[in-house]
This record gives structure tokens, sequence and C-alpha cells, in this order.
């Protein structure tokens, strides 16, 4: 199995957790537990930090991730966050010459696959709205593909990542978030390609996020 | 009756009358009319050895002086460039009036007339006393506040270097990574429109009638009229030539909209070869050497660049032929910018200029000085901003004084254009290619030397044997052929062009419609060959068909 295969394979085990824990935790006596488990779907528009290098390739430089994730929440505030989320998009390749960039028709597929951990703190968090910071790091997994096969190219790296937002709490077990998320992921941009070309090597950026939660 | 009999005289004496005065009065005969648009099918003669076309020799040295041949005899400027009597090039600027025009034409040295504007034109053509000189009319106009430029009528001239050996195989398509490119992009270039500024194409058949008159060549080889001094070329009166099309080239229908600028009419027939040969590199019908298109005598004959493209034929350069056959026009300035406008104008999106001519330097600083072309550059980025991509040959001249090449230096400063140099077979600097700072790109055009008889480029053309009768002595001049096809290498920058502007087309095929974006292509892929980076002898380096089509991924 490659290493997105096993990735796939563990962010898919994490969500039946997050999915079971929640129910499984609930204290038989009615007294909140100090910590929860719970899990999320998020939907993220991501403004990479390599514009020029994805307006060339995409047309534009935000595009959107789609993911999942859970969540340890401690009463105090602390939480703990573990995300799996998904990029993928066909554009064109392209060329870059003289500070512009131009596509040539033909079919490029890139998929991003960051595997995130966060840590932080939520304030006031018995309150309906709860604000939270966090910081974290990430594995950045990069594909593309394209009618060339010796053009492949897969890579993974480290990256790191800073998020800041707002949980509003619908109902006991429900709820939805807002943030924005800044992630800077070096070493896979900037050694090929237009992003070399372009001069740009990092492959993160501010990705504005809508989570739907579910638990407490 | 007998009342009738004196009328009937009357009447007969008029008729014969008038036919005497019909023969005697006679205005001279046609200088071409065409008879038909058939003629029986191509002699075609397979590889043929030429070894008349070696730079420096006397059939080179005579072929070169015949350029000039024409009842008017061009004059040369200090800095080589040849020109036209008679009229200069002047670009009013938009808000003046006509009758103001009307005013400035007679108040400048050699008071002369202005011609009615084609629709080609964005410019007047005012017609001078052929005893002043253009280039001081030109400059009186220049200095005009109402006058955006103005320049003598310079002549261009393709950019061949003839060759002298034979060989066997197109070992420059592989050069640039050629075979790689048509996997890409099988297509080829489908439906994009290339037109060939040139001496026209061996595009149909045709059966025509010319008078051949009378010319000269001195002791040093100058041609003139009759009369003029030297060697006395008889006329050979009228001719009725049989034009074949090149076999090599495709079906009727693969060519578009041709124009013809020398004879003024819609039938640009190539009377050199040398169009057609740089039509077979950009789209000589490939692949097709079992299924009994094209030449089947040779099997299938030569490859193309881009061989499924639609070419334009348009006339803008005048032959040895033309002008012995007294076309009404010869290959000036103005002929070149009427011929890139047309192209822009009925659709072309690759212009291929296998033309040139010598000139002075700083023409970008000050384009009214004495043999710039401002009406050419006029045109060029007229045709850019149309969407044409153009590709200008850049130049022949590196061993003899390494001139500057004008037209070559105006593609330096319009993004979209660009000039080309030549590689040989061992991508190195052919002897001929002109070097300077406005050399963009390079491709193969060849050499000879040192590279045995594999160093020429291969195409189809018409047999030049046949044609340059001129180059016999005068007992032996005889009538051109022009249904005889064969297969010639020539060398030179012409060469080279037709590779770029092949692999444009297939750029344009990929979906890059920005002629900038197709110069920033084929220099960003280029093979750096010479000093690293750019460089004056190739530019960005040599075009590369399978990096320019491939392009670029995201992180690789």
């Amino acid at each position: 199995m490659s290493i997105s295969g096993r990735l796939y394979s563990v962010a898919t085990a994490c969500l039946l957790v997050a999915g079971a824990v929640p129910v499984a935790a609930q204290p038989t006596t009615g007294q909140p537990s100090t910590i929860s488990l719970r899990g999320y779907v998020l939907a993220s528009g991501q403004r990479f930090t390599a514009s020029e290098t994805f307006e060339t390739i995409f047309g534009q430089s935000v595009q959107p991730f789609w993911g999942a994730g859970l969540e340890l929440v401690d009463a105090g505030g602390f939480y703990l966050d573990f995300g799996f989320s998904r990029f993928k998009k066909t554009g064109e390749r392209a060329f870059f010459f003289e500070g512009d960039g131009f596509g040539l028709n033909t079919p490029l597929t890139v998929t991003i696959t960051p595997l995130e951990l966060t840590a932080g703190f939520r304030f006031n968090p018995a309150s309906r709205v709860v604000p939270y910071v966090g910081g974290g790091i990430g594995s950045y997994g990069y594909e593309e593909t394209s009618d060339f096969e010796d053009e492949a190219f897969e890579d993974r790296h480290v990256g790191y990542l800073a998020v800041g937002g707002v949980d509003f709490r619908i109902s006991r077990w429900f709820g939805i978030s807002a943030d924005v998320q800044y992630t800077h992921v070096p070493g896979i941009l900037g050694t090929g390609g237009v992003s070399q070309e372009a001069g740009e090597t990092d492959l993160g950026g501010v990705a504005a996020r809508f989570r739907v939660l579910f638990g407490r | 009756m007998s009342r009738l009999r004196p009328l009937s005289f009357l009447i007969l004496s008029f008729l014969i009358v008038l036919s005497v005065a019909a023969v005697v009065g006679q205005a001279p005969p046609a200088r071409r009319n065409i008879l038909s648009r058939f003629a029986p099918r191509a002699i075609e003669r397979g590889v043929m050895p030429d070894t008349t076309h070696a730079p420096g020799t006397p059939e080179t040295r005579r072929r070169q002086s015949l350029r000039a041949v024409a009842a008017v005899v061009d004059r040369t400027n200090r800095s080589g460039a040849r020109y036209r009597p008679g009229k200069v090039i002047v670009k009013f600027r938009d808000e003046v009036t006509a009758a103001s025009r009307l005013s400035a034409v007679a108040s400048v040295p050699g008071r002369g007339t202005m011609s009615p504007r084609a629709a080609s034109q964005n410019f007047d053509i005012v017609q001078i006393d052929p005893a002043t000189d253009p280039e001081v009319v030109a400059r009186a106009f220049g200095e005009r506040q109402d006058v955006e430029y103005a320049q003598a009528s310079y002549r261009v001239y393709p950019q061949l270097v003839p060759n002298d050996l034979l060989y066997s195989n197109q070992w420059n398509l592989p050069l640039i990574n050629m075979e790689a490119g048509w996997d890409i992009q099988p297509a080829a270039g489908s439906e994009i429109v290339v037109a060939v500024l040139d001496t026209g194409i061996a595009y149909t058949a045709a059966t025509a009638q010319f008078n051949a008159g009378a010319f000269t060549i001195d002791a040093d080889g100058n041609v003139g009229p009759p009369g003029s001094g030297g060697t006395a070329y008889p006329a050979l009166g009228n001719l009725t030539l049989q034009f074949v099309a090149a076999t090599e080239l495709g079906p009727s229908n693969r060519f578009v909209s041709p124009r013809d600028f020398i004879w003024n009419d819609t039938l640009p027939l190539d009377l050199n070869g040398h169009g057609t040969h740089v039509s077979g590199t950009i789209g000589q019908m490939t692949n097709n050497g079992s299924n009994g298109q094209g030449d089947v005598t040779n099997g299938g004959g030569t490859a193309g660049v881009a061989f499924n493209v639609k070419l334009m034929p348009v006339k803008v350069i005048s032959t040895q032929w033309d002008d012995i056959f007294g076309s009404p026009n010869v290959g000036t300035d103005d002929v070149v910018a009427q011929g890139i406008r047309y192209a822009a104008d009925n659709g072309a999106k690759v212009i291929n200029m296998s033309i040139g001519r010598v000139g002075p330097s700083g023409c970008g600083a000050n384009q009214n000085q004495d043999g710039c072309a401002p009406v050419i550059e006029d045109a060029i980025a007229y045709a850019v901003n149309k969407g044409a991509f153009v590709a200008i040959a850049g130049g022949n001249s590196y061993d003899d004084g390494n001139p500057v090449e004008v037209i070559a230096e105006i593609a330096e400063r319009i993004t979209g254009a660009v000039s080309v140099a030549a590689v040989n077979r061992a991508r190195a600097h052919p002897f001929y290619s002109t070097s300077g700072g406005y050399i963009e790109i390079a491709a193969p055009g060849g050499e000879f030397g040192g590279f045995g008889t594999s160093g020429g480029i291969l195409q189809q053309t018409l047999d030049l044997g046949l044609i340059e009768t001129f180059d016999r002595p005068p007992s032996q001049y005889s009538a051109p052929r022009f249904d005889v096809l064969a297969y010639f290498y020539f060398i030179g920058t012409s060469q080279a062009t037709p590779h770029v502007s092949g692999l444009a087309a297939m750029l344009i095929q990929q979906g890059i419609s920005n002629p900038a974006a197709i110069e920033g292509a084929l220099k960003r892929f280029a093979l750096d060959i010479g000093t690293a980076g750019r460089d004056d002898f190739f530019g960005f380096g040599l075009v590369d068909a399978r990096s320019s089509l491939r392009g670029l991924g995201l992180a690789r």
C-alpha cells in the first residue's frame, strides 16, 4: 500500500472513532466529562502562498479542500485536533516566462493531502460562542500526474500551522466553527516546475475553514 | 448595289487601318496572362545534387546580381541597403487631413504625387522624381511634425544560402525533438493558418503566358536593362509556361487566401523555389510514405514540422524571373508591409518571413535614419496585435561583415515576433548565420562544410536546374520550366525560420493564442547552446519541440 493509501486508512479509522466515541463517552451520571471527543467535517478555501504558481496551473490561487477530523477537548479549554483534508484538481501544464505564466492545455492533476495535528486553547468553553487559537504540525502529501509518466511526482513534507476562530454551539451535540488557518509547508515546491520558475517554495497558505462539529 | 460599293470600300479601308493601328500601336504584351489553372502532372525527379549554389561561385554571384534586373536600377546606401528610386514611404499622423498630406508632398524635395492607398496600407507611397535621392526625401519628410515616419523603399531578399551538396536525410527534425513533439500533438497544427511571405508557393497548377525581355550582365556581375553594359541576354519573347503544385505540400484545399503583391493578383506562383522549400519545412506532408498521397514516386518525400497546418501563400519577394518578366512590383519594404497586414487581416496565426535586408544599427532609437524599416515594424506590430506570431530570419551575412539585419532586428523590439538564427548539424554556429543582440532563438539552418553530404535542410521544391537558365552562358539561355519537382538541400536562416513557425503553429494548436506566450515558450524551453544564457549567436538557444509542447508541472 502506498503512503497515501495508508493515510486514507488512518483517516477513515479516525472518522469512525470520531463518530463512535461521543456516544460511548457519555457519562451515565449526567456529569460532564473533563475530556470529550468530537468529530467534524470541514470545507475550506485556501489562498496558496504560491499564488502565481497556482494561478498559472489552475487559473486562480484560491482552491478548496475537503476533510474531516477529531478533537479531544478538555473542559478547561485545552484541545487537541487531528485533521485530514484533501485537495484534488486538474489544471494544465504550463510555463512561466519573464513574470507571466502561460497554460499549455495539457492536463495536470494535483493532489494535496494534509494530515494536521493542532493543539490549542478554547476561551470560555462553556459558553455558546467559543473563540479558540492553536498551533501545530502537519504532514503534507503532494502528488502531481499528467500524460507524461516520467513527469509524475510524489512527495510528503512536514509543515507548520497556526489557527484561530470561533465555535458556535447550536445544540448540545452539534455546532459549527469558522476559523482562519495559516500553514507553512516548505520542501515540496520551488525545486522544479512552474513553482521554481515563479520562485515560490511554500505549499501552504491562508485558509478560511468552515467546520460542522458533532459531539460536545 | 453600286451605291454600296464606295461605302463598303470605306468600311473595309477603315477596318484595315484599325487593324494595322492595333498591331503597330499595340500596348506592350501583357506581362503575365494566366491562360488556365491547369497543367500536366508534375515531373518528380527525386533528390537532386546541385553544385551551382555554393556561396561564392560565379553562378551564385550572377544569381545574386540578377535580383536587381529590372528596368529601374536600385540604389545602395552606405549601410549596404538597396532601395528603389522614384518613391518614398510616408506615414502621416492619423489626424492629418488628405489636403495637408498633399500639401506636404508638394513641399519636400523631389515633389511628386501620392498613389491611392491599398486596403492593406496604413501609409502612403509618394512618387518622386527618379533622379532625386529617396533617402534625402524621406529625411525631409521625417523632420515634419505631421509625419510619423518616412523611409525609402528598400529591397528585401530571401534568406537562402544556396547549397552545392547532396544529403540523404532530415537530421534537422530530430535535432529539435520533433518526433516527441508529434507524440504530444499528433494533430501537428491542424487548421492553424501559417502565412508564408516569400517568393510564392508551387501550390496550384496553372498555365501562364509571360514576356521575357532582354537584360545584361556587366563584367562586375551587375545586371541592368538592355544597353547598360555587359553581357547581353536576349529577349525570349512571349513564353507559355506550365506550373505544377508541389505534390508534397498536399491538396489544394490546404491553401487559403493566396495573394501576390508582386503581380497584384491572387495567384502567387513561385518562380524561384525558395518559398516552396520554406513551406515544406513548415508543413510538408508527413507519414505519407505508404498511403498513396503526396509524392508517391519518391515514397512520400520528406516531412514537415506542422504537417497539418493551412498555408497562406503571400508573395512579397520578386525573384529573377519576376524581374525578367517585368513584374509590376518588386520586393520592397512597402510590399512586405502590405503582405504582413494582408496575412494578419486574413486569419494567419503565424507569419513566416524568411526574408531580410541589411541596414543601420539603432533603428529602435531612431527609426527615421536612412536604411531603417519603420513601415515593416509598424506592420509587424499590427500583425502581433491582431494575434499573429511572426518568425523572421536572422540573416545570412555573418561571414560578410555581419551587418545589421534591420527586419530581424525589429523582432527584438516586438514581443510576439522572434528573429531566428541558424545552427548546423552539430548544434554549432554555421558560417553565415548573422549574430547580434537582436537574435532571439535558433533552429536548424544547416551547413555543408565539415558535414559531408548531410548538412543541409532537405525539402521538395521546383527543379532549380531548370529554373535558373540565366546562370548559363547567353548561347544556352532558354525559357525556364516550373513543372518539374525535385528535392534540394538548402542552407540559411531562411531554412531555420520555418522550423520556428511550424512549432509556433503547434503551440497555437495546443491552446496558446497569445503571440507573446508563444515567444515565451520557445525561448523558455530552448536548449541553451553556445555561451550560457542568452547570447548573440543563438539567442536563448535551439528550439525544442518536446519541451515547448510539454511545458512544466507545478512542482516538477
